[in-house]
């Protein structure tokens, strides 16, 4: 593992809360990515994972805690902001230009980031390895639903981030499909020494490729550490299928 | 033969204009998704603010259409940023608000300049006479400005970072945010270019038209036309509407009189419309 470029930096969460009125989404959330790590969260629907990416990448500010891109505090910073300082989100639909073709949402990436070592040659490899190389010319909306994800995955991507923070990246995708967004993760990682947090639902992605992972059930942080251990919890395992059942996640 | 090439010609020069003005109005809706009701009002001002640059400032003619662009862009910036910018996502709020502006601008023009027509004249007088036809000098610069600026619109927004982020805005907000595109930056650069155009347009044009206080809701009822059939929001849908109404506009007029040719453009549109509801170039629904 790269222990990250000069452009990579570490993600740190401090007692992070998040709140709608009466409704307590998440509460007290303390972790840290350093460059060129990976955490995976899993949890039930409704856990408050996708609240947590909206906050870490600004797209609502936390109700409580502080959010740390190395020594900065970023807490509560909008969208744009964090991206141009390279926390850059990818979603669990498809998020790309579907007007534009293929070129000019990697153009459009590549350029409005401000990312410094952004460029054509610098994604070419990860291109042919996600399977657009070929169709840079085609518009975004005719590519089928896989393509367009890697699409969005490789939008994200080129704008060389320090943080990447990945909404079920694998949601949807063909088995087939889903050892590209193993690559993307692993150039992620080793090519820009990209802190990422990983939100998955697909268990063998998180076996296969985190080497710790955070459970949140309602909220909380209930479980922590390597997969294999996390997985077999009796509690994890209470929270994904309910009491009784015995067959982990 | 010479009847259809005139008719041809004028409506050339009127889709220019049209297109002028139809490229400001959908820019506006397209990024920003605001319906502008004073877009005709910036026309109007556009026109006296070069008016009172000639005849009271005593400026010559291209530095008081300078002088128009300035002050409409100018104008537009502030409006988008003081008023627009708060209310950008409720629609009827952003109508009520360009409604007012319009009423507001009308109304001082017609406080400040009077119910009658202006006496602004092009500067330039005579005709270019070849080939059996006769065309009025001030027709032809017109219709090279407008061409120029649509030109340099297009120049903007496909070849510059600026015009690369509106379009990014247009297609897609969250997805442009989420690269780091600042939308409220660029929301009153976006009007303020859009109501230049508007300036510009009523500083060229009224001086071969007419220059009245209401001439704006002609102006406005013609860029909805040319958006509406190009395709809401899309940008070379609202240019080639524009150079086809200013077409249909001219031979029907030319050929079926004045109030008759008016009712066939407004039909033809209508059928158009009919067979492609979207507009020629529009999407089902607009995202974003």
């Amino acid at each position: 593992m790269s222990t990250g470029g000069t452009g990579a930096a570490r993600l740190q969460l401090e007692g992070v809360s998040k709140r709608f009125g009466g409704l307590q989404v998440f509460k007290d959330i303390t972790f840290e990515i350093p460059p060129g790590d990976l955490l995976g969260v899993i949890g039930p629907n409704g856990a408050g994972k996708t609240t947590l990416i909206n906050v870490i990448s600004g797209n609502l500010p936390p109700t409580q805690g502080r959010i740390l891109l190395g020594k900065q505090n970023v807490t509560g910073k909008p969208v744009y902001a964090m991206s141009r300082m390279g926390v850059v989100r990818s979603f669990q639909q498809t998020n790309v230009f579907r007007n534009a073709s293929v070129r000019e949402n990697l153009a459009r990436a590549l350029r409005f980031s401000g990312a410094e070592g952004g460029s054509w040659r610098g994604i070419a490899e990860l291109l042919e390895a996600l399977g657009l190389a070929a169709r840079l010319e085609e518009p975004a909306e005719k590519l089928p639903y896989g393509l367009q994800k890697m699409l969005g995955l490789m939008m994200a991507y080129a704008t060389s981030p320090k943080v990447l923070l990945l909404d079920e990246p694998a949601a949807g995708l063909e088995r087939r499909e889903r050892a590209r967004v193993d690559a993307l993760i692993d150039h992620a990682r080793n090519a820009l020494g990209c802190a990422v947090l990983l939100v998955e639902h697909d268990m063998e992605l998180i076996r296969r490729i985190c080497p710790r992972i955070m459970v949140l059930e309602a909220g909380s942080v209930i479980a922590a550490g390597a997969p294999d251990e996390v997985l077999s919890r009796p509690d994890v395992i209470e929270a994904y299928l309910g009491p009784g059942d015995s067959e982990g996640p | 033969m010479h009847g259809i090439i005139s008719a041809g010609i004028i409506g050339i020069g009127l889709g220019a204009q049209y297109a002028l003005l139809a490229l400001g109005f959908t820019l506006i809706f397209g990024v920003l998704g605001v319906v502008n009701f004073a877009h005709g009002g910036f026309y109007v001002l556009g026109g006296y603010v070069g008016y009172w640059a000639v005849s009271s400032a005593g400026l010559p003619y291209p530095v008081a259409v300078l002088a128009a662009v300035v002050a409409t862009a100018a104008l537009g910036y502030l409006f988008e940023l003081v008023f627009v910018e708060r209310f950008v996502d409720e629609q009827l709020a952003t109508m009520m608000l360009t409604v007012g502006l319009y009423l507001v601008m009308s109304t001082g023009v017609l406080a400040g300049f009077g119910p009658e027509p202006a006496d602004f004249a092009f500067p330039v007088t005579g005709s270019w006479h070849g080939g059996g036809f006769f065309i009025p000098w001030a027709n032809l610069i017109v219709l090279g400005v407008c061409v120029l600026a649509i030109a340099a619109v297009y120049l903007v927004l496909y070849r510059t970072d600026l015009g690369r982020a509106l379009r990014a805005l247009a297609d897609d907000r969250p997805v442009a945010r989420a690269q780091g595109i600042r939308p409220h930056l660029l929301f009153p650069l976006a009007f303020a270019l859009a109501t230049g155009l508007a300036g510009l347009t009523g500083a060229v044009v009224t001086p071969i038209l007419t220059l009245s206080p209401h001439v704006g809701d002609s102006v406005l009822a013609t860029s909805f036309m040319v958006v509406i059939l190009g395709g809401l929001g899309s940008v070379t849908g609202s240019t080639v509407a524009a150079f086809v109404v200013g077409l249909i506009e001219a031979y029907s007029d030319v050929y079926l009189g004045g109030s008759k040719g008016a009712l066939a453009l407004f039909l033809l549109v209508l059928l158009i419309l009919i067979a492609k509801p979207s507009g020629l170039f529009g999407r089902e629904a607009r995202r974003a």
